[in-house]
């Protein structure tokens, strides 16, 4: 019974959803309320669990001397963040907000900007003409560079017009078929899951 | 050559990483050192006009799907898209489906307000924050064709008049992923009107619902922000001092254009150097 109820459930609620797409009325507003209440609650709950879960594993760090200091330093961020959370609130002008303006923002922005650095790196070490396609993608990718920037329309006017018709033709026909290759891929798992076919999401 | 192309093949990357940080840095104390010229592409256009056409007191709803990492290019067109909505006297709300957007959202319309011109809008009145849900965006956008004040739980005078989803006249997504593939999920379904702020890596991902005209606008990347800074003070009609005041004001996604445009031409010329290093091994291979 561990795997059949939550098969039922699952086999129930697709169906359900599915209806709900051509039928109106009481019963589908409150099927559509009742789904919304109960994923806030299973977020809510998954919350709790990732904190826990924080907890426990940097507890166990700092017991056994494994990284210690970072987690000790984590966890001190932590507790600080929800301590100044509760005390002062979270508006703009809060201890909270300046632990974030001047904390996470520019760690957070830096952390992302190093992407920058490595692609660099990688386009002079892989960016080659081996084959006919990457010569394709090397020609295309410094048409469309240079129509995102000023200096490719001060180059040639024409720049622009030729960085959209790439994206607006072959770029965009490729990610359509992308997308109809990964919905349809969808649907069939959304039949696999409601006929109990597929178990994977119940750990099986 | 042959030992030029060995030190060029054995190149240390932070060289490369010094040439980048440079290329970045120095337009900042230059920024005139490329032609800033540059025309408005259809999609900006019609973001802009847009919320022009709206009236008096309509509802917009900004959908901030982005946080700190991807500030740059983002944050000033958020930021142009809310001072259209003041400007416009539209009511703004704003929801974060990221928990650590919300304090980036509301520095910036706290900074917003106090600048003069925007000192007088009032919060719960002109604009809101609806915070962040714990649900997915599908069940967001049922919730609130159901009702749309109780799905945020959320008090003021801005709600007069909002029963559900249907009476906000616009929607924009700022995101940096298929984020905004959500609500296009649930749009020709709804039929809500749509704009959406991409970054310039993502950006290509949503050409398709362009031309399916599932999506009204598309803002796209820094080039897209700066465009539509260029608009909205083309547009503004003040000249002479207010126009310096509000130029320095709005030129945040301009400012990064020159930066753009250096660190592009660094990569063009090491991915040059790299392909000319590879031909000139394969011959030098092939004679051997």
């Amino acid at each position: 019974m561990k795997k059949e109820i939550p098969i039922l459930i699952g086999f129930f609620a697709t169906i359900g959803w599915y209806l709900e797409f051509f039928f109106a009325g009481t019963f589908f507003e409150n099927w559509k309320m009742f789904f919304t209440t109960g994923f806030r609650s299973v977020a809510i709950v998954g919350l709790l669990v990732g904190v826990v879960n924080v907890l426990r594993v940097n507890y166990s760090r700092i017991k056994y001397n494994n990284d210690r200091w970072y987690s000790i330093y984590q966890m001190s961020i932590i507790f600080l963040m929800v301590i100044l959370a509760s005390l002062r609130g979270v508006s703009p002008g809060t201890p909270f907000d300046a632990m974030y303006t001047f904390g996470f923002i520019p760690l957070d922005a830096t952390v992302f900007s190093l992407l920058a650095f490595y692609v660099a790196s990688a386009s002079y070490r892989s960016f080659k003409i081996k084959s006919i396609e990457s010569a394709f993608l090397l020609v295309a990718a410094i048409l469309i560079m240079l129509s995102k920037m000023p200096l490719g329309e001060a180059m040639w006017s024409k720049i622009p017009a030729i960085g959209e018709w790439i994206m607006d033709g072959p770029t965009s026909a490729g990610k359509r078929a992308i997308l109809f290759g990964a919905y349809l891929g969808g649907l069939t798992m959304m039949i696999r899951i409601a006929f109990g076919l597929e178990k994977s999401h119940l750990s099986d | 050559m042959e030992k030029l192309v060995d030190i060029l093949k054995k190149l240390d990357r932070r060289w490369i990483f010094l040439l980048i940080f440079l290329s970045c840095i120095i337009p900042f104390w230059f920024p005139t050192l490329f032609k800033q010229e540059f025309s408005t592409s259809k999609e900006t256009q019609r973001v802009y006009d847009i919320i022009e056409s709206l009236n008096e007191g309509d509802a917009v709803f900004i959908d901030w799907a982005f946080n700190p990492t991807l500030q740059a290019e983002l944050l000033p067109m958020t930021e142009q898209t809310i001072k259209q909505c003041f400007d416009n006297k539209l009511r703004v709300f704003i929801y974060y489906p990221d928990l650590t957007a919300i304090s980036l959202g509301e520095n910036l319309v706290a900074n917003i307000i106090k600048e003069e011109k925007y000192s007088k809008m009032e919060k719960g009145v002109d604009y809101i924050h609806l915070g962040y849900l714990p649900i997915s965006i599908d069940m967001m956008i049922f919730s609130m064709y159901s009702d749309f004040k109780s799905t945020f739980g959320k008090e003021g005078k801005i709600f007069k008049g909002i029963k559900t989803f249907n009476d906000i006249k616009y929607m924009i997504s700022f995101a940096g992923s298929a984020h905004p593939e959500y609500y296009l999920l649930l749009q020709r379904r709804f039929g809500f009107r749509m704009g959406a702020g991409v970054t310039a890596v993502t950006g290509p991902d949503f050409i398709p619902y362009l031309q399916t005209g599932q999506l009204d606008g598309l803002l796209f990347g820094l080039k897209g922000a700066a465009e539509y800074e260029n608009l909205r003070l083309k547009n503004l009609n003040v000249s002479g001092d207010q126009f310096k005041k509000e130029k320095k004001l709005n030129q945040k996604a301009n400012a990064g254009m020159a930066s753009l445009t250096l660190s592009h031409l660094i990569m063009f010329v090491f991915i040059g150097i790299g392909n000319l290093i590879y031909f000139y091994e394969k011959k030098y291979k092939k004679s051997n």
